[in-house]
């Protein structure tokens, strides 16, 4: 899967998941970091990282380790885009 | 204000029935978690839990958390002495969470695969958290003031600082306070799904700690005016020296990363007792074993007493974390450590976290004569409670 | 011990009649007009019109908040801004709720039981827990000191101002936030059906803003009444049962404290369940003996739900300024002057007596 449909996915979990307005997601580029306080963020705290990582785990079928530090992959759409498609790249 | 003292405890732990083996665990170091059988868990990274092995007055008609609760506050009023008429005039603060959800589930899970029901009025009437302190008074007599707290994980000591309230403002002379819960499906799910839980036993302030375990319980102490426990010479465990509440209107799930709102807890309680830091000996932890709670738990402690001041200890790593009951039993082993001048170690505790400043009573107990001892409890919502107990 | 006076300082509402502080409940008592009501599973219920929310609440703030809880901050927040309070100088919150956030929990359940492990909602789960709705309005309003939820069938509202009154009175914190709230969901109309209650159903939230009339004079804020005493004692009565036992300590020590002679008009708790209504007459009767004054409930037009209990006590005030007390029959208003009791008796004993007063 490229990254770039994986992108499509994330928004659509942005809504489903998440419970954002379905025009606020529509809004959001790769680009758009994820974390709330930085700028222009789609805001997401703590639990929204926990709610998203199940979403992922249940979409594309692999297992995030919390003993892992994945910030960095969490840092924008782009970035968590493209560890999703080489985590499904390298299975 | 008039001070209030404790001269009654029960406990159903899963260490057993009653305050002696839930005692006898502690003191050993012994750890009650184990593979979880009350309903299948499979499904689950983590498929443990510290449970009752045995439930008192378990019945078909009644909720198993109901049958826990009579259980530990029948005999904290059968421990204290008390008579038919002191008991009309009790208060009852009960502290609750789950309620009798474990039986509504089994009814909702049953209805949602299209089995044929049977009849649900039973567990829909115990079924929420406040319908605990309705069996408890009636069944044991209880005709005071009576409330139902709910503040998650921190429930079961809210109910001992209400009670201590209402005594201290005379209101009561007498309350019976605890807090209670049944592992439920619920709440087993939600701990798996927030990534909380530790497919391992927990392992509280160990540097390798994953995670919480779950387990039930229940614990109830009788909380007493001092004057009038002395006058019907009443045998007095401990004194219910001060408690502090506060909330850190911060986050629904995350504590205050400075633990501010624990801070404030704590000294509102010295405040209370009019103790100086110094004077406190042991602090008998949330200490939950997740990665956040002990780091911010452990700061605030030594933003309180100082840096290594004082033993820490966590009984969840024995019992798991009995949500609202969690606040009662820790209580009890506040008390008891008191007067058996021993104080319940950290089961399972390896290496400790090197940014957890104490001697956290590693695996053994340890003898020491203490003279006053805190108990914290803190909930989701940022919901923080200390209790501080003065040896008799 | 010595007790401060209590007053109050600001009111909000937020029901399916009402939206708004004092100013809106005292428009609506002057001139009670019924919410309509819609049927859930063969029974009556009052709902909250769609969109009243959206209006109260930002749509960012609202994505995390389930309906119960934006009902709750609502509420709580048109009562502090009414007050003018700084929640810095220490702010308290009592939630009194019969029900909770039901709504989540089933949605919980359901995405475990639809789709397993992977169709559980982290997001969803600590509104599972009966205190989601203090949590978040703790964090709304900034209410940093005591944050209790008081869980008891149909009297949680009139308990919690009770609650709070002590909290104030007793000068552990200077002000508390006090109210309830109960939503309206079908999986519960359908099981409060089971269990043969007869009540009609409503939903909404009501918050008290209590403070020490020392520190609200100090600080020069507009009283809206006082509250003068309360208490909660229970009655005997088996569970979800009435009592036979009239004599209830709690309008005896509320009035004991409140030191200023007979009530003259009584908010209670009456919302059609017959026999729990004629045991609540009953005692009403024992405590005030033939002088019994006249008594309104309000449950026929708003529906039965933890925010009225708490609505009650606020109606009071305005009936102890106004000298008006509404008719919840269809009936004119009725002139009236004193101190108002407002009854909570519940199934299960459970019992509550406030006195509120023009200040």
């Amino acid at each position: 899967m490229e990254p770039k449909e994986v992108f499509d996915e994330l928004k659509t979990m942005l809504v489903a998941r998440l419970k954002f307005d379905p025009r606020r997601a529509a809004e959001v580029v790769e680009a758009t970091p994820l974390p709330k306080g930085v700028e222009d963020s789609i805001g997401l705290d703590s639990l929204d990282f926990i709610e998203l990582s199940i979403a992922i785990e249940e979409k594309f079928g692999i297992v995030m380790d919390e003993s892992e530090d994945l910030g960095a992959h969490f840092a924008s759409f782009d970035t968590l885009s493209r560890f999703i498609a080489g985590r499904l790249g390298a299975a | 204000m008039r001070p209030v003292v404790v001269t009654g405890l029960g406990a159903v732990s899963p260490f057993g029935v009653g305050v002696k083996p839930y005692w006898a665990g502690l003191a050993a170091g012994a750890c009650a978690i184990r593979p979880l059988t009350l309903f299948d868990a499979a499904a689950f990274r983590c498929r443990i839990a510290a449970a009752v092995p045995e439930s008192p007055g378990a019945s078909p008609r009644r909720s198993r958390a109901d049958g826990l609760a009579l259980g530990a506050a029948g005999e904290a009023l059968d421990d204290a002495g008390l008579g038919r008429v002191e008991r009309r005039e009790a208060a009852l603060i009960v502290g609750a969470v789950g309620g009798g959800m474990l039986e509504a589930e089994a009814w909702y899970w049953a209805r949602a695969q299209g089995e044929r029901v049977p009849s649900w009025a039973a567990a829909l009437r115990s079924m929420l958290p406040g319908s605990h302190a309705g069996t408890l008074a009636h069944r044991l007599g209880l005709g005071g003031p009576r409330h139902s707290v709910v503040t998650a994980c921190s429930s079961g000591a809210v109910a001992l600082a209400e009670a201590a309230e209402l005594i201290a403002d005379g209101v009561v002379d007498v309350a019976l306070a605890g807090g209670v819960d049944a592992m439920t499906r619920l709440c087993f799910m939600g701990f798996n799904a927030l990534k909380l839980l530790d497919p391992e036993p927990c392992r509280p302030f160990d540097r390798d700690r994953r995670g919480m375990s779950i387990g039930e319980g229940a614990a109830f102490v009788v909380l007493e005016a001092a004057e009038r426990a002395h006058a019907r010479g009443a045998r007095v465990y401990a004194e219910l020296a001060g408690h502090g509440m506060t909330t850190d209107a911060f986050h629904v799930t995350a504590p205050q990363p400075e633990g501010e709102g624990m801070t404030r807890a704590m000294r509102a309680a010295l405040a209370v007792a009019g103790l100086d830091p110094r004077g406190v000996g042991y602090v008998n932890a949330h200490g939950t074993a997740t990665p956040q709670n002990d780091r911010i738990e452990a700061l605030a402690i030594a933003r309180v007493f100082g840096e290594g001041r004082v033993l820490v200890s966590s009984n969840k790593s024995m019992i798991g974390h009995t949500m609202a009951a969690a606040g009662g039993l820790e209580a009890v082993a506040t008390i008891l450590a008191l007067t058996h001048e021993l104080v319940p170690p950290t089961a399972n505790l390896g290496t400790p976290d090197a940014d957890v400043a104490f001697d956290c009573v590693p695996r053994v107990a340890r003898e020491a004569a203490i003279e006053h001892a805190i108990s914290n409890s803190f909930g989701f919502g940022g919901q923080n409670v200390t209790l501080l107990f003065r040896r008799a | 011990m010595e007790r401060r006076a209590v007053v109050v300082t600001g009111v909000g509402v937020v029901n399916a009649a009402i939206v708004g502080a004092s100013p809106a409940l005292g428009a609506w008592l002057a001139a009670p007009r019924p919410a309509a009501r819609v049927t859930a599973h063969g029974r009556p219920a009052v709902r909250l019109p769609e969109g009243t929310l959206a209006g109260l609440i930002d749509p960012g703030e609202a994505r995390r908040l389930s309906r119960v809880c934006q009902l709750t901050i609502a509420a709580a927040r048109l009562a502090t801004v009414e007050s003018g309070l700084d929640p810095a100088r220490g702010l308290g919150l009592v939630v009194g709720s019969e029900l909770g956030d039901f709504t989540s929990t089933i949605a919980f359940a359901d995405g475990y039981l639809a789709r397993g492990a992977a169709g559980l909602s982290a997001l969803l789960f600590p509104n599972t827990v009966m205190n989601t709705m203090a949590a978040t309005t703790a964090i709304a309003v900034a209410a940093r000191e005591l944050a209790l939820t008081l869980n008891v069938p149909t009297v949680a509202g009139e308990l919690a101002i009770a609650r709070g009154v002590a909290a104030v009175a007793s000068g552990r914190v200077d002000a508390v936030l006090a109210g309830g709230v109960d939503e309206v969901d079908p999986l519960v109309e359908e099981m409060l059906g089971t269990l043969g209650d007869r009540d009609v159903r409503g939903e909404g939230a009501a918050f008290l803003v209590l403070e020490a009339e020392s520190v609200a004079r100090a600080r020069g804020a507009t009283t809206l009444g006082r509250l003068a005493g309360a208490a909660w004692r229970a009655l005997p009565a088996r569970p979800w049962g009435v009592g036979r036992r009239s004599g209830s300590r709690a309008i005896e020590e509320a009035l004991a404290g409140a030191a200023l002679g007979p009530p003259g008009f009584v908010y209670c708790s009456a919302s059609g369940d017959a026999e729990r209504d004629s045991w609540e007459a009953r005692v009403l009767a024992a405590a005030l003996g033939d002088a019994t004054p006249p008594a309104v409930s309000l449950a026929p037009l708003l529906g039965q739900h933890a925010g009225l209990g708490a609505l009650r006590v606020a109606a009071a005030l305005w009936t102890a300024r106004a000298g008006v007390l509404p008719d919840d029959a269809g009936g004119p208003a009725r002139r009236v002057a004193g101190p108002g009791l407002v009854h909570g008796l519940a199934r299960g004993g459970a019992h509550v007596a406030v006195i509120s007063s023009a200040a």
